[in-house]
C-alpha cells in the first residue's frame, strides 16, 4: 500500500534583489572574499566546529568548494566562479569580487536593470576588444625562449598565497621547480597534434619545502617491506623493460554480482579457483618476458611470490592518479581483465630504480621519452602542505592556458585600475550623436560606465589590508603606500614601485588617492603603455583565466540583476 | 593565587600537589569541558611573570561548544578579532586598539603555557589523571601532553598537528616548538595591541628568524671536531663528579648548609642560591626578600583535561614517584629515575654486551661516547644503554664493514615493574610471552631452529589487504561428516600440518595469531609469537634467510629460514623474570644485527615516560650524525639569537630615524615599513629571553624569573660590549660559564657538562612554532560548516557568528 502525501506548494519570492537578506550576505560574502585577495590577504580557517580536519586558505577554489550557501542568488554566483575556476584554476577571487562590487554598485544606482545589461554589455566588449588588441596597455608579451616571465608568472601565484607560508628563498626554489616541471611535460617531438605530457605531484608532508625536487618519470610509492627486497629486473635489452599495467584488481576476491545469491558445494572454493586464474595470469606475463607489473589495485600476495620468484618486479596499488601518466610514459593500454588480454597492452621502460623522501619509499619508472614528470613536494605540515598543493597546480594549469596564448596581464592590481583609467577616459570622450539610437541616455551611461570602474577599482583596492592605495594619471597603475603615514601631498617620497613592479617613481607621475567612490577625475588622455618592459621582477597574472573572470563576472552580475522571481519547490 | 583574567574558569577543585611535580593533568572525557583549561594547567607562576597583565584576556576557547543544539543555516562565519560591537561583527578593520585581541593567538598562548616546564634537561613531570577512568600517566615530552589535552578549537588541532609533524620527523624539540608558540604568540598580541599591522609583523618576524638562523651558523661544530675534542680534553670521567653528586644529594635537606658548602668549595664561581623545589623550604631559608614567582611552582594544581584516556596506564601509586621526584631539582641526575636507585647502584652490569677494554680505552665508545653525553642533556640511565648500543654497533661494523650507528636495528622491549638498574641492552629480539608458550623453550636447549616470517595475522579470516570478502556466497553440504568436527578445525589442521611438515619451531607473526593455534602449536612444541614489528621481521629476514609470507599455504622450502636461538631473558644478575603473567624470551639468529634495548622501571605509570625518554636520546644522537654538526648547547644558540635579534630592532631604529623610508622589499612582498620593524624584532627576541629564562628557571639556574632575566641581561650587556656577541657566546662556552649543563657548580668538573643540540631539528622547530602562531595570526575568520553551524544560531554566542 502506498501513500500519498500532499504536496507543498511551491514557494514563491518576486524581486529576490531588494530583500534585505540577500544583500547583507551578498555583502557578506563580498567581504569574506576581498579579505583573502591578495598576497597580503587573511586566512580563513574553516572546519566543522566539532574538532574535524582544519583547512586554512586564502584560495577560492578551497573556500568556495565548502562553503554551502543556502539562497539561490548566492549560490547562481558561487556556482558561475566554480565553473570558471575549474577551466582556468586561477582569478577565481577576482571574479568573485568584482561581481559582488558589480551587483552592489549596480543596484545602488536605480536605473531599470535591462538597460544596466545592456551597457554593461557594451563596456564588457570595450574591455574584451581593448585586451584583445596589440595597444592594450597592460599587457606583456611571454617570450618561452627566455624564462624570465614564466619565473614571474609562477611566482606571482605562489606569493599571493600567504598560507602556504614560504619564504622568499624558497618562492624562488619551487617557482624553478615548477617551471622546470613544466618544461619536462613539453614533448620534443611535436608532430601535427602535441599534447602536453603530466606532472603528478607526489605528497612528502612533514619535510622542509627546499627539499622538494622534480624527477623525470614517475614515482610510485611501496611500503618498506617491498622496498627492501626490490630484486634485479628482467629486462628484454640494456635500456629496455616490458611493463604490463593492471587496472583491475588482482586482489583474488571475486566478481562482485550485485544481488542474488551463489551456492557452492561444501569443498569447493571460489578463492582457490580465483587464485589458479591469477596463477595463470601470472605464467604469461613470466612467458611473455615482462619485468615489472603494476597494478592500480592489490595484487594478490601468492601471485606477488611467484612473480618475485621470476624475477617480475611487482608494483601493487598504484593508484588511479599514476594510471593515465602511466600508459602515457610507456606506452602500455591499462589491462582490466585478468582473463586475457594480448601482448600489445604491454609497453617499454627505460630503467627502474628506487628512491627514498624521508620516510616514505618509491619506485622510479625512468620512461625513454620524457613527457611525465614527478614533482615531490614537501612542506611542513599537511595544512600549509594542502595550500601549497593547490597553489601549485594552479601555477602549472596558468603555465599550460599561457602555451596556448602567449601573453600574460600585468598583476598587482594594475591592469584592474589601468582598465577602469582606460574606459572613464573612452566614456568621457564619447560624443552626445553616438546615444541617438540608443534606449538610453548618456546620463546613464555615464552612471553605469563609472560603477563599473569603480567595481574593477574596489577589485583592486582589496589588494591592500592595511596599506594606502594610490593610481597614477600616466599609466593607470597602482601604486601602495604603507600604512603608517600620514596622508600627504608629495606622495613620491614613500613610493618605489607600482603594483606590478613594472614602473618605478623616477618622475612624477601626478599620484592620487585610490578610491572605489563615484565621480573619481577621468584622465585627460589614454593611460599610456610604460615605455621599458624590463624590470627583473614583475609580478603577472595570467591572461586567459583573467579574461575569462572578467566575463564571467559581468555575465553572472547581468544574470544575477536580471533575476525577477525565485521559485522554489519545497517537497 | 590566580592570575589576573583568569577568574573566569571554571571551579576546579585544586588538588594538593607536591610541590615538586610541575603540575598536575587531570583529564576529562571526551569533549567534557572548556578545553582552554588546559592552557593553564602548566605553571601558573611562570605564566604570570612572563606575561604579567598582558595575557589577562580570558581565552574564548569552549565558547563553540557550549551552546545548545538548534535549528539551520549551514554557515557560520566567525571573526577571530572579537570586542567589537554586534553592529560590525566582522570587525575586520582592526582600528579599534582595545579590540586588537586575536582569539586563535589566545587560544594557542593558553595551551602552549601548559608545556612551559616541559622545557630544558630538567623537566617537571605532569600527571595526566583520566577522570572516568582514574587512571594516569605521568608524562613528560610535549607530544603526550598535547595527546591528552582536548584540541577541539581550530587553533588547537593546527598546534597538535604541527607537534606531531615535529615528532614524526625529528622525535625531539617538540617542547621547544611547544614554549616558542606560546612565547611568540603573546609577543605578537603586545604587537597587534601597539597597532602593528599584521603584514608587517608577518614579514619583519620571518625575515627576523632567517637572519638569526643564518647568524647562528657560526656556533655549529662538526661532529668530527667535538668528538676529538671530548675526547682529548676528557678528564676523570666519573669518579670525581660521582662524589659531587653525592654530596649534593646529602646537603640537598639543607640548602643554606650546601651554598655555605658551596661558598667554601669554590668561592670564585659566581653563586646562584638555588631555591628547592620544595617551596615551603625556599620561603623560611632563601627567597624571603624575592618576590619569586617560581615559590608556588607546583604548589598549584593546575587541571589539564584529557580528551583521550586510554592510552593511560594503570598507577598504583603516585605517591611512590611523587616522593621519589622530590630531590631532582638539585642533583645531578636530573631525572628522578636516577633516584629510585643510590648513584653507586647505577653501575650497569653490561653481561649481555661486552664492553671490550671500557676502562682502559681513553674514550669509550669508539668516539660517539663524548658527544652522546654531550647532547644526553644529563640523561644519565639512558646514556649507559646508548654507550652499550654503541659499543655492539661498533663491534658489528668491524666485521661487516658498515656504518657506526644505525637506529633501523634498535627496538624496544619494555618491562615494568623491575628496578631501573635492571635496564640493559640486548643483541637479539626481547619479547613477552605467555608462561604457556614459555614452556616450550626448555624442549629446544641450544638447538638451532627453523624460523618463518608471516606479514599478516595468523588466523582463519584474516585476508590481505583489498580482499573484499563476498558477501553472497552460500555453502551447501551434501552429506554431513560427523567426524570432521567443528568447522574452524579444518583451517586449523591445514595450519598445523603445513608448520609440522616444514619443521618449523619459531614462527614471528606480524598481526595477531588465533588463539586455539597458539595453544596448539604449544603442544607441538612450536613457539608463535605474535605483534612483531616489522623491523624485527625484516632484520630477521636478512639474518635467518626466511622470506616472509602472507598465508601459511604459500609456504615453501625457500620460505623457511635457519639458526634461531630462544632462550629466557635473565637480568643482569641472573634472575629469570617472572612478571605475573608475561615471560621475557629472547630470539637470536646468528648474524642478527638487531638489538633490543630492555627498558624497566618499577613505577609502571613511568613506563611510556621512560620509553620517551629512551627514543629521545637515541634520535638525538641519530639526528647530530646525520647532520654532521651540532650546536653549542645550554642556551648558548638562543642567547646569540636573542642579542642578533635585539641588534636588527636597534639596527632598524637607527636607520628610521635617519633616513626615513626609502627602501621597501617591493611593493608585494609585504610592504613592511622600518617603522614597524624594531618592534617587531622585539617580539622575536622577547621569545628567545622568555625561553632562555623559562630554561635557567627550570634547570635551577635561576631560582625566579626576575633573576633569570637579570642574569640574561648581564649577559647580554657583557656580549654586547665585547663587540662581537658570537665570539662573547663562543667564549663563554668554552669557558663553561652560562652554558654547563650541570646545575651543581664544581669546580674541574666544568669540561664534562658540555652540553651539543641537534641543528636541523632545534632550527625546524623554530621555524614550525613560528610559522604557525604567523599562520594563526594571518587568520582573520573561522567558517564553520556542517551541522555545527545548525547548532550555533539559536545559541547565546550567535551574535559572535555571521550566518551565510
Amino acid at each position: 500500500m502506498s501513500r500519498l502525501e500532499a504536496k507543498k506548494p511551491s514557494l514563491f519570492i518576486s524581486d529576490p534583489l531588494t530583500k534585505d537578506t540577500v544583500s547583507q550576505s551578498l555583502s557578506l560574502l563580498n567581504r569574506i572574499l576581498k579579505s583573502c585577495y591578495g598576497p597580503a590577504g587573511r586566512l580563513k580557517q574553516l572546519h566543522n566546529g566539532v574538532g574535524g580536519y582544519v583547512c586554512i586558505t586564502s584560495q577560492s577554489s578551497a573556500i568556495l568548494g565548502r562553503l554551502s550557501v543556502s539562497h539561490p542568488v548566492l549560490k547562481v554566483l558561487t556556482t558561475s566562479v566554480q565553473n570558471h575556476v575549474a577551466r582556468f584554476s586561477d582569478c577565481g577571487l577576482f571574479t568573485a569580487i568584482l561581481c559582488c562590487s558589480l551587483i552592489e554598485n549596480f543596484k545602488s544606482l536605480h536605473v531599470p536593470s535591462c538597460t544596466v545589461i545592456k551597457i554593461s554589455k557594451d563596456l564588457l566588449s570595450l574591455c574584451t576588444d581593448y585586451l584583445k588588441s596589440e595597444a592594450c596597455g597592460c599587457r606583456v608579451s611571454v617570450d618561452f625562449s627566455n624564462l624570465k616571465t614564466l619565473l614571474c608568472l609562477v611566482r606571482s601565484i605562489l606569493t599571493s598565497k600567504p598560507a602556504c607560508m614560504l619564504n622568499a628563498t624558497e618562492v624562488e626554489h619551487l617557482t624553478m621547480l615548477i617551471v622546470k616541471a613544466f618544461m619536462f611535460t613539453i614533448p620534443c617531438h611535436v608532430e601535427t597534434k602535441a599534447v602536453l605530457g603530466k606532472c603528478v605531484t607526489i605528497p612528502v608532508k612533514g619535510r622542509r619545502v627546499l627539499d622538494s625536487t622534480v624527477l623525470p618519470g614517475l614515482l610510485i610509492e611501496t611500503p618498506e617491506i617491498q622496498f627492501a627486497k626490490l630484486l634485479s629486473v628482467k629486462r628484454i635489452s640494456s635500456d629496455t623493460i616490458k611493463i604490463a599495467v593492471f587496472c583491475v584488481s588482482m586482489s583474488g576476491d571475486l566478481f562482485n554480482p550485485e544481488e542474488g545469491m551463489i551456492t557452492v558445494h561444501h569443498g569447493v572454493s571460489l578463492e582457490m579457483s580465483e587464485l589458479n586464474q591469477l596463477l595463470n595470469v601470472g605464467k604469461q606475463l613470466v612467458n611473455d618476458e615482462v619485468g615489472l607489473v603494476v597494478c592500480q589495485k592489490v595484487i594478490h600476495p601468492s601471485l606477488k611470490q611467484y612473480l618475485k620468484e621470476n624475477q617480475v618486479m611487482v608494483v601493487d596499488r598504484a593508484g588511479l592518479s599514476v594510471m593515465e601518466p602511466l600508459s602515457q610514459m610507456t606506452g602500455s593500454k591499462p589491462i582490466a581483465s585478468t582473463h586475457s588480454f594480448s601482448p600489445s597492452c604491454y609497453g617499454s621502460l627505460k630503467d627502474v630504480c628506487t628512491k627514498s623522501f624521508g620516510s616514505k619509499h618509491f619506485v622510479h619508472l625512468i620512461p625513454n621519452d620524457t613527457v611525465v614528470c614527478s614533482l615531490v613536494l614537501c612542506n611542513r605540515n599537511e595544512t600549509t602542505w594542502d595550500e601549497l598543493k593547490r597553489a601549485c597546480e594552479t601555477a602549472e594549469h596558468v603555465l599550460q592556458l599561457t602555451i596556448k596564448e602567449p601573453v600574460a596581464l600585468l598583476g598587482g592590481g594594475c591592469t584592474e585600475s589601468h582598465l577602469a583609467s582606460y574606459i572613464r577616459y573612452k566614456t568621457c570622450s564619447l560624443s552626445t550623436s553616438s546615444f541617438k539610437d540608443a534606449d538610453y541616455s548618456q546620463t546613464q551611461y555615464q552612471l553605469i560606465a563609472d560603477a563599473f570602474c569603480c567595481s574593477l577599482e574596489s577589485v583592486a583596492c582589496s589588494l591592500s589590508h592595511d596599506d594606502k592605495i594610490l593610481t597614477d594619471t600616466v599609466y593607470g597603475h597602482h601604486w601602495l603606500v604603507p600604512s603608517g603615514f600620514p596622508s600627504v601631498s608629495n606622495w613620491s617620497d614613500l613610493l618605489s614601485k607600482c603594483g606590478c613592479g613594472i614602473n618605478s617613481n623616477t618622475q612624477n607621475l601626478n599620484w592620487r588617492l585610490l578610491r572605489p567612490h563615484f565621480g573619481s577625475p577621468t584622465l585627460q588622455s589614454c593611460p599610456k603603455e610604460p615605455s621599458v618592459k624590463t624590470a627583473d621582477v614583475l609580478t603577472l597574472d595570467c591572461f586567459a583565466a583573467k579574461y575569462s573572470g572578467l566575463q564571467v563576472a559581468v555575465e553572472t552580475a547581468n544574470l544575477i540583476l536580471d533575476l525577477k522571481c525565485i521559485i522554489e519547490d519545497q517537497n | 593565587m590566580s592570575e589576573p583574567g583568569r577568574a573566569g574558569d571554571p571551579p576546579l577543585s585544586p588538588v594538593r600537589a607536591n610541590g615538586e611535580l610541575g603540575a598536575l593533568v587531570r583529564s576529562a572525557r571526551r569533549r567534557g569541558g572548556r578545553q582552554g583549561n588546559g592552557g593553564r594547567a602548566g605553571n601558573l607562576a611562570t605564566a604570570g611573570a612572563a606575561h604579567g597583565g598582558g595575557a589577562g584576556c580570558p581565552p574564548l576557547l569552549g565558547d563553540l561548544l557550549l551552546l545548545t543544539p538548534n535549528l539551520l543555516p549551514p554557515l557560520v562565519f566567525l571573526p577571530l578579532t572579537r570586542g567589537g560591537k554586534r553592529c560590525c561583527p566582522l570587525a575586520m578593520a582592526f582600528r579599534d586598539v582595545n579590540s586588537r585581541r586575536h582569539t586563535g593567538l589566545q587560544q594557542l598562548s593558553s595551551l602552549a603555557s601548559a608545556g612551559r616546564t616541559l622545557l630544558g634537561p630538567m623537566k617537571s613531570c605532569k600527571f595526566v589523571v583520566d577522570e572516568s577512568t582514574n587512571q594516569s600517566m605521568l608524562i613528560c615530552s610535549a607530544v603526550r601532553l598535547i595527546e591528552s589535552l582536548d584540541l577541539s578549537s581550530a587553533a588547537g588541532q593546527l598546534l597538535n598537528e604541527t607537534i606531531q609533524a615535529q615528532n614524526k620527523e625529528f622525535k625531539t624539540g617538540m617542547s621547544t616548538l611547544l614554549f616558542l608558540v606560546g612565547a611568540w604568540s603573546n609577543a605578537i598580541l603586545e604587537c597587534l595591541q601597539q597597532n602593528v599591522p599584521v603584514s608587517a609583523i608577518v614579514s619583519a618576524m620571518s625575515e627576523g628568524l632567517n637572519s638569526c638562523c643564518e647568524k647562528v651558523q657560526c656556533l655549529q661544530i662538526s661532529v668530527h671536531d667535538v668528538s676529538k675534542e671530548l675526547c682529548s680534553t676528557s678528564v676523570r670521567p666519573n669518579t670525581s663528579s660521582s662524589k659531587t653528586y653525592e654530596f649534593a644529594c646529602d646537603s640537598f635537606l639543607n640548602p643554606q648548609i650546601f651554598l655555605c658548602l658551596q661558598k667554601e668549595v669554590s668561592p670564585s664561581i659566581e653563586l646562584v642560591p638555588r631555591n628547592s623545589c620544595s617551596h615551603q623550604e625556599a620561603d623560611s631559608n632563601l627567597n624571603k626578600g624575592l618576590v619569586s614567582p617560581l615559590a608556588g611552582f607546583g604548589s598549584i594544581a593546575s587541571p589539564v583535561r584529557s580528551a583521550d584516556g586510554n592510552n593511560a596506564s594503570v598507577i598504583s601509586g603516585s605517591g611512590v614517584s611523587a616522593s621519589s621526584c622530590k630531590q631532582k631539582r638539585l642533583t645531578h641526575s636530573r631525572y628522578f629515575s636516577a633516584l629510585a636507585t643510590s648513584p653507586s647502584s647505577r653501575q650497569l652490569d653490561d653481561s649481555q654486551v661486552c664492553l671490550s677494554g671500557q676502562s682502559a680505552h681513553p674514550c669509550e665508545c669508539y668516539g660517539l661516547g663524548h658527544l652522546a653525553r654531550a647532547l644526553s642533556h644529563g640523561n644519565e640511565p639512558n646514556m649507559k644503554l646508548l654507550k652499550s648500543i654503541v659499543a655492539y654497533q661498533h663491534e658489528q661494523a668491524e666485521c661487516s664493514g658498515s656504518n657506526q650507528f644505525n637506529i633501523a636495528e634498535v627496538v624496544t622491549c619494555c618491562l615494568p615493574g623491575l628496578p631501573e638498574s635492571y635496564s640493559c641492552v640486548c643483541p637479539g629480539f626481547v619479547t613477552l610471552i605467555s608462561p604457556e608458550q614459555a614452556t616450550v623453550i626448555k624442549h629446544f636447549g641450544d638447538k638451532p631452529l627453523r624460523i618463518l616470517l608471516t606479514e599478516g595475522d595468523l588466523t582463519e579470516a584474516y585476508r590481505h589487504l583489498g580482499f573484499t570478502k563476498p558477501r553472497n556466497v552460500r555453502t551447501v553440504l551434501e552429506r554431513p561428516d560427523l567426524q570432521e568436527g567443528r568447522p574452524g578445525d579444518v583451517w586449523l589442521n591445514t595450519a598445523l600440518d603445513i608448520l609440522m611438515r616444514s619443521q618449523v619451531s619459531l614462527v614471528l607473526v606480524k598481526g595477531h595469531v588465533c588463539e586455539n593455534l597458539l595453544e596448539r602449536c604449544v603442544a607441538n612444541k612450536i613457539l608463535v609469537v605474535g605483534s612483531v614489528p616489522q623491523k624485527v621481521l625484516s632484520a630477521f629476514g636478512e639474518a635467518s634467510g626466511a622470506q616472509p609470507v602472507t598465508y601459511l599455504t604459500q609456504l615453501s622450502a625457500s620460505c623457511v629460514g635457519s639458526g634461531a636461538q630462544l632462550e629466557l631473558w635473565t637480568a643482569s644478575d641472573g634472575r629469570a623474570m617472572d612478571l605475573g603473567e608475561l615471560v621475557p624470551i629472547r630470539i637470536r639468529v646468528r648474524g642478527l644485527t638487531l638489538l633490543t634495548a630492555v627498558l624497566t622501571t618499577a613505577v609502571p605509570a613511568k613506563m611510556q615516560l621512560v620509553e620517551d625518554r629512551f627514543w629521545t636520546f637515541v634520535y638525538r644522537l641519530h639526528h647530530a650524525l646525520r647532520d654532521g654538526k651540532v650546536f653549542l648547547g645550554g642556551g648558548a644558540v638562543e642567547l646569540l639569537c636573542l642579542s642578533h635579534s635585539q641588534a636588527l630592532a636597534e639596527q632598524t631604529l637607527k636607520l628610521a630615524n635617519k633616513k626615513p623610508v626609502k627602501e621597501f622589499h617591493g611593493p608585494w612582498l609585504a610592504a613592511s615599513s622600518a617603522e614597524y620593524k624594531p618592534v617587531v624584532l622585539q617580539a622575536l627576541a622577547s621569545g628567545w629571553s622568555q625561553y632562555l629564562a623559562a630554561v635557567m628557571c627550570n634547570t635551577a639556574k635561576a631560582t625566579s624569573l626576575f633573576e633569570a632575566r637579570t642574569l640574561i641581561e648581564h649577559h647580554l650587556k657583557k656580549a654586547a660590549d665585547c663587540g662581537s656577541p658570537s665570539a662573547y657566546v663562543l667564549k663563554e662556552f668554552q669557558t663553561g660559564g652560562m652554558f654547563r649543563g650541570g646545575p651543581v657548580p664544581s669546580t674541574g668538573n666544568a669540561e664534562g657538562c658540555r652540553v651539543y643540540d641537534n641543528v636541523t631539528a632545534k632550527t625546524e622547530a623554530w621555524r614550525r612554532a613560528l610559522d604557525l602562531v604567523l599562520l594563526v595570526l594571518q587568520t582573520d575568520a573561522e567558517i564553520i560548516s556542517g551541522p555545527q553551524s545548525n547548532q550555533l544560531l539559536n545559541s547565546p554566542a550567535s551574535s559572535e557568528f555571521m550566518f551565510l
